[in-house]
């Protein structure tokens, strides 16, 4: 099987096939470095690909099988790990200048339980400096490429990620999302990026982030490999103490259930109030067609989104206190857009922390609230498609900030709460604009009920027109 | 709520150790306008009787 062909399956596809000894964990994973190799001057998604780990892992999977030692989905699937989660003994450098010599003595949880799980880590991928932003422009490493258009971004942080397995350079990724930073390139590269609830997935080995709402998600190329990546990774971790020692179900039981029944919420304030036309074209086209599956639309309201820019002040106070050592000692080796937003930090008052933690229990209630009316929540991903490398500023109406960096926020507007919340968030690819630039449906589910966004998403995804595309590059194009 | 560039400057010498350009304190400042407008976007809402988010975790909310 030709390279191309091997490396565009998806891992509910592959896994079968290399359980039953048809494809070897070897030739997969050669298949994905020569994909690796080929793509990396295009689209720029590693900082280090691990062509001798890589190969020497495969070798261990296939004898492995040979053992009748099967772990399971993920044996021999090669996936990347974004550049701020650690791995013992392989360069981390976080996207930075600063770390850019950094090598971590063990594994990051998630890291430990992908290999057990007998995935091959195929390379650390690129991402915004410090994992700060959400459009994956490495003043270090250089600008991840949009696998779609070149000239776009792949959204950040977790770019490199986004761009690799919409590229089908590895079957999945992991990344964190700490305001939007899996689903952000989940919905500009044409993949689902999910975050799961707060607490279902350990975060020890994940590198200088804030402490309040980072996650460490999967992009995949399709629903159900999301839920073989989380049912893999997730569990409580008695080291982690934001973890939460909840059952862990089959996150696959119910993908074929259909969804007639479910009770849709559909948000009448904050989410849809500033898109671009196309985006909310496709987006309230999406919906009609899970209404046409059978999902009951119910209106429901979250008022106190209108303050929802308050937790601005908990997330310049968390960075700067994150950052300050490193700034200390390394300030030349800042870029610039990460160095002037975090120092923004230095002025947020008390007051108005405890106010913004005042407004993250309000965003919690609300949300509570409207979730036990409905079954989930849709909403758009990113308010716009993947825009310009070389664009300063996106104008959304009445409404222009930056991209990234200070003064910037409107392109995860409508991922930051999810964050807020702690309630788990998936985005599935709904469709393009007239560019051909993929956009995102989120769904936004109750807490630890990550199955039922699996169930939603994967029911729609086989009505989706962005079901099966994948980007010219992919075949050369 | 005003921050002035004498304060600005002063708070990232003081506190971080070093000084900053006129150019760089353009930048800081976009971070800082963002910040003061969204302390505005607050007005009067009364947060006295309201709990902590940091007391809630996801896991107590939103099951029916």
């Amino acid at each position: 099987m030709a390279d191309t062909q091997l490396t565009r399956l998806t891992i509910s596809e592959l896994a079968p096939r290399i359980r039953a000894r048809e494809i070897s964990p070897v030739e997969v994973t050669e298949a994905a470095l020569a994909m690796a190799d080929r793509l990396q001057p295009t689209i720029n998604s590693f900082i280090t690909i691990l062509h001798d780990e890589a190969r020497k892992q495969a070798r261990e999977a296939e004898e492995a099988l040979a053992r009748g030692d099967y772990r399971g989905p993920l044996h021999g699937i090669p996936i990347g790990i974004k550049d701020n989660i650690a791995t013992g003994g392989i360069l981390t450098t976080v996207g930075s200048k600063v770390l850019a010599d950094y090598v971590p003595d063990e594994d990051a949880h998630v890291v430990k339980l992908a290999k057990d799980a007998g995935a091959i880590i195929l390379g650390k991928e690129n991402l915004e400096e410090f994992a700060a932003g959400p459009t994956s422009i490495n003043a270090h490493y250089g600008a991840v490429h949009n696998p779609w258009n070149l000239d776009h971004v792949a959204g950040g942080s977790s770019g490199g990620g986004g761009a690799n397995a919409a590229s089908c350079v590895t079957f999945a990724s992991l990344g964190t999302d700490l305001g939007g930073s899996v689903r952000g390139p989940g919905s500009y590269c044409g993949i689902v990026g999910l975050k799961q609830t707060f607490g279902r997935v350990s975060q020890r080995g994940l590198l200088v982030t804030s402490f309040n709402g980072d996650h460490i998600g999967p992009l995949t190329r399709s629903v159900e490999d999301s839920a073989l990546v989380l049912q893999a990774i997730a569990g409580y971790d008695p080291l982690e103490p934001s973890t939460v020692p909840v059952p862990v179900p089959d996150f696959t039981a119910d993908l074929e259930k259909g969804i007639k029944g479910l009770k849709m919420g559909i948000p009448s304030n904050y989410y849809f109030d500033l898109l671009d036309p196309e985006v909310e074209d496709t987006v309230r086209r999406a919906i009609a067609a899970l209404e046409e599956l059978g999902a009951e639309p119910v209106d429901v309201s979250i008022p106190s989104l209108k303050y929802h820019s308050a937790m601005r002040f908990a997330f310049m106070a968390d960075s700067l206190v994150t950052h300050e050592p490193y700034l200390k000692s390394n300030r030349e080796d800042y870029g610039p857009t990460v160095l002037y937003r975090t120092l923004g930090g230095q002025f947020v008052l008390g007051t108005h922390y405890a106010k913004a933690l005042k407004v993250q229990r309000l965003l919690k209630e609300e949300h509570a609230r409207a979730l036990q009316q409905v079954d989930f929540i849709v909403a758009p991903t990113m308010p716009n498609p993947a825009h310009r490398i070389d664009q300063e500023t996106l104008r959304i109406r009445d409404v222009e900030q930056p991209v990234r960096g200070p003064g910037s926020g409107i392109v995860s507007r409508c991922t930051q709460p999810s964050n807020a919340t702690g309630l788990p968030a998936i985005s599935v690819p709904c469709g393009f604009n007239g560019a051909g630039l993929p956009i995102g449906l989120q769904l936004i589910g109750r807490p630890f009920d990550e199955a039922t966004l699996f169930r939603v998403g994967h029911t729609y995804e086989a009505v989706s027109p962005a079901r099966g595309r994948r980007p010219p590059i992919v075949d050369g194009g | 709520m005003h921050i002035t560039d004498e304060t600005l400057r002063a708070m990232i010498r003081d506190y971080q150790g070093f000084e900053l350009s006129d150019e760089e304190l353009a930048l800081v400042r976009l971070e800082v306008d963002a910040y003061t407008s969204a302390v505005e976007d607050l007005g009067d809402l009364d947060l006295s009787d309201v709990p902590s988010g940091r007391q809630l975790r996801a896991q107590e909310g939103g099951q029916s």
